[in-house]
């Protein structure tokens, strides 16, 4: 029977063998790789992308942190001023506020003084009034009262009490 | 423990079924002089070399029957798993993409990118072809099934035809990206004359002495040529009965494992059998591939 070399089973087994070769290679092969190729580059797309952002974010935040720096510097500096200004409002209105007091004080000082002459004044002419009138009584007979107010504020100026009106 | 202690149980078991299948088979049959138990008698192995027609009148090998299974098989496996295709793949999918990237990355190693895509569909289909022919040769139902006394289905690696017609296509694919790599430097390796034309010329100029050099020189290329000639030739030999050999004395050896003792050991030898069709498919792919990187990268050394 021999090792069976048969033509015609050489070529059926060719013709079949050839189309899956043909059918494999268009309908099998090349969809399979096309979407491995598809899926490494998506994978690679995805990764770089990966890098991107996160390079991107490192970026934002050194940039927000030398915000957040500058803006801390920047209130520092704000209080500082603030300090300063408050310095010399309270300064300002220490001055402002001791000049009125002894612009009060002075003013004070000035109607008591007043008062205190108009006081003297009337003291010492109702004590003349009534030193003409006992002079008058003890007489007997009515002074004249423009004549002898002199006399007795002469008199009352020489004596202690007006003295102590006089000074404080 | 326990599992120490089932596997050895289980291994008792099989070697008793075993000695028991031995004794009360055919061969223990000739020794004890008894007739065999006719759960174990077995038919005497009878080595076929050529394929059997089972359907007389009609040309069709069941080698051929079964090359169309293995073909059918291919292409619903290539055709369910590349149907939907996503990016995030699931099921059969998978399974091809790890056969295409794996089949893939082998031959990127050996040929490099370039060769790759080239090579890649023809070594592919090559060892799914001797792959799957070795194994479908393994379905119970493949040699016992018979039509008119001859085997309904026989593992096509074990038709000679089919040894013969991948080798001639291998070998054929690899003369053909040869030449298309190389042109007509390719041709060079078989005819090289070069040398000896330029020997004459120089004889014909008088330089005796260097023209006979030459031309020696050029005897020598030329028979060189030759020799190539007749490697590559002898190529198609061994390729076809390297596959041819291993696949019919595996189904040889299995054939009498089954007839000397029918149960337990034939299952080992069946393992064998797979393995030695993955390797066999192994080979014929990767041969093809490395006779085509030769042949497309410049052979001086």
């Amino acid at each position: 029977m021999g090792i069976g070399l048969d033509l015609a089973t050489f070529i059926g087994q060719l013709v079949s063998f050839l189309i899956l070769l043909g059918l494999l290679t268009y309908f099998g092969y090349k969809p399979v790789r096309r979407m491995l190729e598809e899926r490494s580059n998506r994978i690679r797309e995805s990764m770089e992308q990966a890098d991107a952002t996160r390079k991107e974010y490192e970026r934002a935040e050194t940039e927000a942190e030398r915000r957040i720096n500058r803006a801390r510097e920047e209130a520092r500096l704000i209080v500082v001023e603030a300090g300063k200004f408050r310095d010399k409002l309270m300064e300002e209105a220490r001055s402002e506020a001791r000049q009125e007091t002894h612009a009060i004080i002075d003013r004070t000082r000035a109607e008591l003084e007043q008062e205190r002459r108009e006081i003297a004044d009337e003291l010492r002419r109702e004590f003349a009034d009534a030193a003409v009138l006992a002079a008058g009584k003890i007489i007997g007979e009515s002074l004249d009262r423009e004549k002898h107010r002199k006399l007795i504020e002469q008199a009352l100026d020489e004596s202690a009490f007006s003295r102590e009106l006089e000074g404080h | 423990m326990s599992r120490k202690k089932l596997l050895v149980i289980v291994g008792i078991l099989g070697l008793g079924l075993a000695a028991v299948s031995f004794v009360g088979g055919s061969v223990g049959a000739i020794i004890t002089g008894r007739e065999p138990l006719s759960v174990f008698r077995v038919a005497s192995p009878h080595v076929e070399l050529a394929a059997g027609k089972p359907f007389p009148g009609f040309p069709v090998t069941n080698t051929m029957i079964a090359a169309w299974v293995t073909v059918l098989v291919l292409l619903v496996l290539f055709f369910i798993a590349t149907r939907r295709m996503k990016l995030v793949p699931s099921g059969l999918q998978n399974l091809v993409e790890f056969l295409c990237e794996t089949a893939s990355g082998f031959m990127e190693d050996i040929a490099g990118k370039e060769n790759e895509r080239r090579f890649f569909p023809v070594v592919l289909t090559i060892f799914l072809f001797v792959l799957l022919n070795a194994w479908i040769g393994l379905i119970p139902g493949f040699e016992t099934i018979r039509v008119n006394g001859v085997p309904l289905l026989r593992s096509a690696n074990t038709d000679i035809n089919v040894p013969l017609m991948l080798a001639l296509v291998a070998v054929t694919a690899v003369e053909y990206w040869g030449f298309r790599a190389r042109k007509v430097s390719y041709l060079k390796t078989f005819l090289d004359f070069g040398e000896m034309g330029q020997g004459f010329v120089q004889l014909l100029r008088g330089r005796i002495e260097t023209g006979l050099g030459g031309i020696l020189r050029g005897i020598i290329a030329a028979f060189v040529g030759v020799l190539e000639i007749l490697s590559h030739l002898v190529r198609v030999v061994s390729f076809t009965f390297r596959l041819f050999g291993n696949m019919m004395a595996g189904v040889i050896l299995t054939g009498v494992m089954i007839f000397i003792v029918p149960l337990v050991i034939p299952s080992v030898f069946y393992g064998l059998e797979a393995f030695l069709g993955l390797v066999q498919a192994l080979i014929f792919g990767g041969l093809t591939l490395v006779f085509g990187y030769a042949a497309v990268t410049a052979a001086e050394q």
